[in-house]
């Protein structure tokens, strides 16, 4: 039945054009009166994409999503779906469905109900219906369920249950709108695994909207990072981790956040000399990067900012491959997380946070050798803050 | 405190009103029901009462007047509070929506439920006034009626005339309860059925109304009991003419009593109207009861 279910979806899809993206935004504005909510906006994800809306609250995701589903009218731009020009048409013609972040489950409809009432809206037979209903509820394992009043549910079940009306009508675009926020921990996880799993089987189109950076970095196949109704950068998890466009992408994604701090980047040949100053009065650190990015070679001389993860600071540990450039360093905060220890830094004028092994035996106020990775050092210009 | 000496306070506290509601209307609820089984008239001279049984009963259930009465009654307010509860929801809808001048129109929309139900009732005498009423003014410039017409004349009209002045006056009250309850339904409700792709009226009978008929099962029921009471309105209006045409079941109840002095007999039809009354305030519990269960 399941498997029945995931070669429907998938036959579905192959019908489209391979080339056409399923959803394409172009220049998209929206404005309430002078106040501009998006700036701009232009992505397009393909079929099979989980696109991931990141950024802080007010940054413009949901308005994008609220959009792109038609709940919202957009000041100026483009929007199609599966090719089609959809952005005056109405909803329930876009051929989407929505997750809410408070379910938006129907309180006076039973969980069958509620799965089947889009089925019921577009006058699909009953017996078709049901047997719909069914298959979603065994996919997401509510069958027992099917007949209670979301009243009754828990918040994990009332979850699956706006999923399964999502899923049963089997849409071309799939909108999620911060869909785990309401969950506790725990089940904000295991939510979050289901919903990358459900992903994997059906080869849906999803975008999904969320504040929380780490969601983002699991579920998407492609994220988009905005601020202030703004586009700041879109990549693949591993391309916003590692190379993030800008000091505001850097500082959000990621946690700990990456560390930023002042440099004085000068070349020696093909290599970057790093000058990164302590306190205290003792000598700078210097860091040598063997392959700094074409950028460098022109703002040689300047002060940059420079962003590290904070597992490109490590104790020796395993890490003995770098242990050229490694620096004894004085810990200020010790944090230990399990499997990791944390330790708080002071360098280039900020306060740095290192990823030290979770079993290494150190205290605040040591002092011990520090190993630096210059491999994945990002360079940022210190007025505008974009990457170098 | 232990708990005799606080079911105790709990008397004291209620004593002041059980004494004012028992001399306000358990009394008088007593005397009337005595009196329904009697021959007692007002007179002026020393009248001797006789205990009859049900005869006043008997002879009330056969009184083709008073039956017609009764119907006119049930006309009354089954038209009257359909209409405002059909009005009420579709202006409640109106004013839920977005558009300039909102407020505005929320605030006024309010006031002739806001009026004194004498100073509506002469009011909407003027307005169907034969002579110079406002409505055959309108008609007339709006090519309508050929000539001026007396609405509150004709026994067969007069009944509808009168409940679209009550309508007038009372749909207001319905429509802010129903407004209030619309205010309460999320959002996203109405957005997850949107895109689902329920139209309008479909989001209205799956989401809108089942969230709010509650309250609206509720201010109609009230409004059907006062209904099924309507005096002022009809003695203001048209004194239960012409021909008897306008004359509901408490109008009947009055004239018995306070115009032919059949006390006795007047009494026994007051029961009556009261006991089919009570059978709506059950009905109002037994609706207040599921919205509860419901919420």
């Amino acid at each position: 039945m399941m498997h029945n279910m995931t070669t429907h979806l998938q036959s579905k899809g192959s019908t489209a054009v391979p080339s056409t993206p399923i959803l394409s935004v172009k220049n998209l504005n929206k404005s309430y009166g002078d106040l501009k909510i998006l700036k701009d906006i232009s992505v397009s994800i393909k079929e099979g994409d989980f696109l991931v809306l990141v950024g802080p609250s007010g940054c413009g995701k949901s308005t994008l999503l609220g959009c792109i589903g038609g709940l919202t009218e957009v000041t100026s731009g483009h929007l199609r779906i599966g090719g089609a020009d959809v952005t005056h048409t109405d909803p329930a013609k876009r051929d989407i469905a929505m997750v809410f972040q408070s379910y938006a489950l129907f309180p006076n409809m039973s969980v069958a109900e509620n799965i089947g009432f889009g089925l019921e809206v577009r006058k699909v037979p009953k017996a078709q219906r049901d047997e719909k209903i069914k298959q979603v509820a065994e996919l997401l394992k509510i069958e027992p369920l099917l007949d209670r009043a979301p009243a009754q549910l828990s918040g994990g079940q009332r979850q699956r249950v706006a999923m399964g009306r999502a899923l049963v009508r089997d849409p071309k675009l799939f909108l999620f709108d911060e869909p785990l926020s309401n969950l506790d921990a725990k089940l904000r996880v295991t939510m979050r695994t289901e919903i990358k799993r459900l992903h994997q089987r059906l080869n849906a189109s999803i975008i999904y909207v969320t504040h929380d950076q780490i969601e983002a970095m699991t579920l998407a196949t492609k994220i988009v990072v905005m601020k202030d109704g703004v586009i700041q950068q879109v990549g693949t998890p591993r391309e916003i981790y590692d190379t993030p466009a800008n000091i505001f992408v850097a500082d959000f994604m990621g946690s700990p956040a990456m560390n930023i701090l002042d440099a004085k980047v000068t070349m020696d040949g093909s290599v970057a000399r790093i000058e990164i100053a302590r306190e205290d009065g003792q000598p700078p650190l210097v860091l040598h990067d063997p392959a700094p990015s074409a950028g460098i070679v022109k703002r040689q001389g300047a002060a940059l900012k420079i962003g590290l993860r904070p597992e490109a600071l490590t104790d020796l540990g395993s890490r003995a491959v770098h242990a050229d450039q490694h620096f004894d360093c004085l810990l200020d905060v010790v944090e230990p997380a399990g499997s990791d220890t944390f330790a708080v830094i002071r360098l280039g004028g900020a306060e740095v946070t290192a990823r030290l092994h979770g079993d290494a035996d150190v205290r605040s106020g040591e002092t011990v050798p520090i190993c630096f990775d210059v491999t994945k050092i990002s360079y940022f210009d210190p007025q505008s803050g974009e990457r170098l | 405190m232990s708990a005799i000496s606080r079911s105790r306070e709990k008397w004291v506290l209620l004593l002041p009103a059980i004494l004012v509601l028992s001399f306000i209307t358990v009394l008088p609820f007593f005397q009337t029901l005595w009196t329904s089984f009697t021959d007692a008239e007002i007179t002026a001279r020393e009248q001797q009462v006789n205990w009859i049984g049900l005869e006043n009963y008997i002879w009330a259930l056969t009184d083709p007047d008073f039956l017609d009465a009764l119907g006119r009654t049930l006309y009354f307010t089954v038209v009257s509070v359909g209409l405002e509860g059909v009005l009420g929801i579709a202006v409640a809808l109106l004013l839920n929506q977005q558009f300039r001048g909102r407020m505005f129109l929320r605030i006024i929309i309010i006031l002739p439920w806001a009026v004194p139900t004498i100073v509506n009732a002469v009011a909407w005498r003027l307005i169907y006034h034969p002579d110079y009423g406002a409505l055959n003014s309108l008609l007339l410039q709006l090519g309508l009626i050929d000539s001026y017409t007396s609405w509150l004349g004709d026994p067969d009209r007069a009944l509808n005339m009168v409940i679209l002045a009550d309508v007038w006056k009372n749909f207001p009250l319905v429509a802010y309860i129903a407004l209030a309850a619309m205010q309460t339904i999320p959002g996203d409700l109405l957005k997850a059925a949107a895109i689902e792709g329920a139209g309008a009226w479909k989001r209205f009978r799956s989401i809108t109304l089942p969230w709010i008929i509650g309250p609206m099962l509720v201010v109609l029921i009230l409004r059907t009991i006062e209904a099924f009471r309507v005096f002022d309105i009809i003695y203001v209006m048209t004194r239960g003419g012409p021909s008897d045409g306008t004359k509901t079941a408490s109008f009947y109840v009055y004239q018995e009593y306070f115009s032919y002095l059949r006390s006795g007999s007047g009494a026994s039809y007051a029961v009556l109207v009261a006991g089919i009354s009570a059978v709506l305030i059950l009905a109002y519990y037994a609706g207040v009861r599921r919205d509860q269960r419901g919420a």
